[in-house]
């Protein structure tokens, strides 16, 4: 179990490490990502250097775009 | 009532079903646009074209042996999240937004697709009416009673 900090330098230290927390989270969630399914619902994450996935992610992004431009 | 689901009114469903959703397609097993939702024709067929682009590039993903093509599809890029998901029969894509979350969509696609080749319809829950509004027009459990007020 993690040691409690105390005084004021460590609750500052602890809400430093949540900041970076949720900056990192924030960071990871930004990133393109490709995810699978087959006919259960069992998810597979698809590596950047595997074959088709950049053709996913250039037709993916073509749509985001095309639709966000005709919304503005 | 099954089977009152339309191709041409497939996408626009979905996009009534998720306010996430922000555009929709729908391609026949020939990989050809068979409807969209309230899009401009040129716009809805450039949709269709890459929808159908994502799972070509998609079957050319590696898999174990054994194991089917995938049926459903997530990228999230920025701006937003594509999913797709296909049947023998249909393919039905969707733009959505990126704060969507996957298992409701990826199921709203589902149920759609379903209410497609004759499945049950879906029933939207809707909430409470209020003092001088609307009634309640569909009960998710009309066996509750309550389904008109």
């Amino acid at each position: 179990m993690k040691e409690k900090r105390r005084g004021p330098m460590g609750r500052a230290a602890e809400m430093a490490e949540g900041v970076a927390a949720v900056m990192r989270r924030m960071q990871r969630d930004r990133e393109p990502r490709v995810l699978v399914y087959d006919a259960t619902g069992y998810a597979r994450l698809l590596q950047p250097q595997a074959r088709g996935y950049d053709g996913v992610l250039a037709a993916s992004e073509r749509m985001v775009r095309l639709v966000v431009e005709e919304e503005a | 009532m099954a089977g009152t689901l339309t191709p041409e009114r497939t996408a626009a469903r979905l996009c009534e079903l998720s306010g996430d959703a922000r555009a929709a397609v729908l391609l026949d097993a020939a990989g050809s646009l068979a409807g969209h939702s309230d899009l401009e024709r040129e716009l809805a067929r450039s949709l269709g074209e890459l929808a159908r682009g994502l799972f070509e590039a998609i079957d050319q993903a590696p898999r174990a042996l054994g194991v089917d093509p995938p049926e459903q599809v997530e990228a999230q890029v920025e701006g937003g999240t594509v999913y797709a998901s296909r049947t023998p029969s249909w393919t039905l894509a969707v733009v959505a937004r990126r704060s969507a979350l996957s298992s409701l969509m990826l199921c709203d696609l589902r149920a759609v697709l379903a209410e497609l080749e004759g499945g049950p319809q879906i029933r939207r829950s809707v909430g409470a009416p209020t003092a001088g509004g609307d009634a309640v027009l569909d009960s998710p459990m009309p066996e509750l009673g309550g389904e008109e007020r």
